[in-house]
């Protein structure tokens, strides 16, 4: 069987721990970048089907580097889900102009995740 | 709680609800219970119950049926059936209609989830229909009616593109837009009662509410649910629903889980 990856990109520790044990579940293997560049890195060397991504970071933006992903030959094929504090709708629709499949707003839970998940087709 | 409070509970559920309470929810009846004695300024929920063993209300009776009903819901919940009805459905029997109008009802639609999922799909396809949402519950209707969800609850089954569509923020909440909260008629009911009129529906969803039903009730739901639907009409329940045994009226539609249809015997019989 093909192992299916998720890349977990958020600043926060605590936030990919409960992420993490989340898209386990879901019977994903996860991996974790804590900016975007870290993620861009990851991205260049090996594609996620996956992103959770934050929008707030150091060092480089989730909005930031999913524009860059988009560019990368291949950038298009993994499904980005963002995954933020920010909730106004204004910021949501442009992070689905710059290419996000899907928006997840903090707080989030396991009904939900599994439920984007859902939307973008990967469970 | 004692154990003859929780008896006459289950019997209170049972009979004005239909409710099939089964005897491992006394530790959940506490639970749920308390906020409803402590709105009604009771000083426990033994103290509630005593009063409306000794003195039936019909106020305190339904507070408390409607705290023990299962109002989990999620929009668009198990998704296919959603699916089925707007790109199917709506197009194959608005064909068929005066000016392509559908008739729909979502039967137990607790707080709404169900009825605007409907709504959605119906007005991103331009189909022409009429939705009545019913529940048992009043302060479900009343959630319904106002629109307004967490955003726990906008985020379980909802795309975020129908999100940003149909709703606006209104503070820390979300807000049904107008136009859709057009689109659906609430209206408390109770499914045991004889229907009022004789309005009959083109699509039934009638979804994860049997299964908490009470046997010996099951049939007479299921008998005025497929009264109330037009003989080429179809009905939805939950993907774990079945009727087996329950009646001959309708058969399931294979490879469209949890939709039924009226059998040929089933057919026009009050014509």
């Amino acid at each position: 069987m093909d192992v299916r990856t998720c890349l977990i990109v958020d600043d926060s520790r605590i936030i990919r721990k409960v992420a993490r044990r989340i898209v386990e579940g879901l019977g994903f293997e996860v991996d974790e970048a804590a900016d975007g560049a870290e993620a861009l890195a990851y991205c260049a060397s090996a594609m996620p089907e996956i992103v959770l991504l934050d929008w707030n970071m150091p060092v480089m933006d989730g909005l930031t580097f999913l524009r860059r992903l988009r560019e990368q030959t291949g950038g298009d094929r993994p499904k980005v889900l963002f995954c933020t504090i920010e909730t106004a709708p204004e910021r949501i629709a442009e992070a689905l102009a710059a290419g996000a499949d899907e928006y997840v707003m903090k707080p989030f839970d396991g009904e939900i995740l599994q439920s984007k998940f859902a939307e973008v087709g990967a469970v | 709680m004692t154990q003859d409070d929780f008896d006459r509970l289950q019997t209170l559920l049972a009979s004005r609800a239909g409710f099939r309470l089964t005897r491992d929810r006394i530790h959940l009846a506490e639970h749920r219970l308390a906020p409803v004695a402590r709105r009604e300024s009771f000083d426990s929920v033994d103290a509630m119950l005593a009063s409306l063993w000794a003195k039936p209300v019909a106020s305190l009776g339904w507070a408390v049926i409607e705290a023990m009903l299962n109002a989990e819901t999620w929009f668009r919940r198990d998704r296919a059936p959603f699916d089925t009805f707007a790109r199917e459905l709506l197009p194959a029997i608005g064909r068929v209609r005066p000016e392509g109008r559908v008739r729909v009802w979502s039967a137990g639609c607790s707080s709404g989830q169900e009825a605007y999922s409907l709504a959605i799909g119906a007005l991103d396809a331009g189909a022409n229909v009429e939705i009545t949402a019913t529940d048992l519950s009043q302060r479900a209707i009343d959630k319904a009616r106002a629109g307004l969800f967490s955003g726990f609850e906008v985020q379980r089954g909802l795309p975020t593109p129908s999100l940003l569509r149909w709703f606006q923020p209104s503070e820390d909440q979300w807000a049904v837009r107008p136009e859709l909260a057009a689109a659906v008629r609430f209206a408390r009911a109770n499914l045991l009662d004889e229907p009022a009129g004789d309005q009959k529906f083109d699509v039934i969803f009638c979804r994860h509410v049997l299964n908490d039903m009470d046997a010996a009730r099951r049939g007479g739901v299921i008998e005025s649910l497929e009264r109330r639907l037009v003989d080429d009409g179809c009905l939805f329940l939950g993907p774990d629903e079945r009727l087996d045994g329950d009646t001959v009226a309708f058969r399931p539609v294979t490879g469209r889980r949890g939709l039924f249809v009226k059998t040929p015997s089933a057919l026009s019989r009050a014509a």
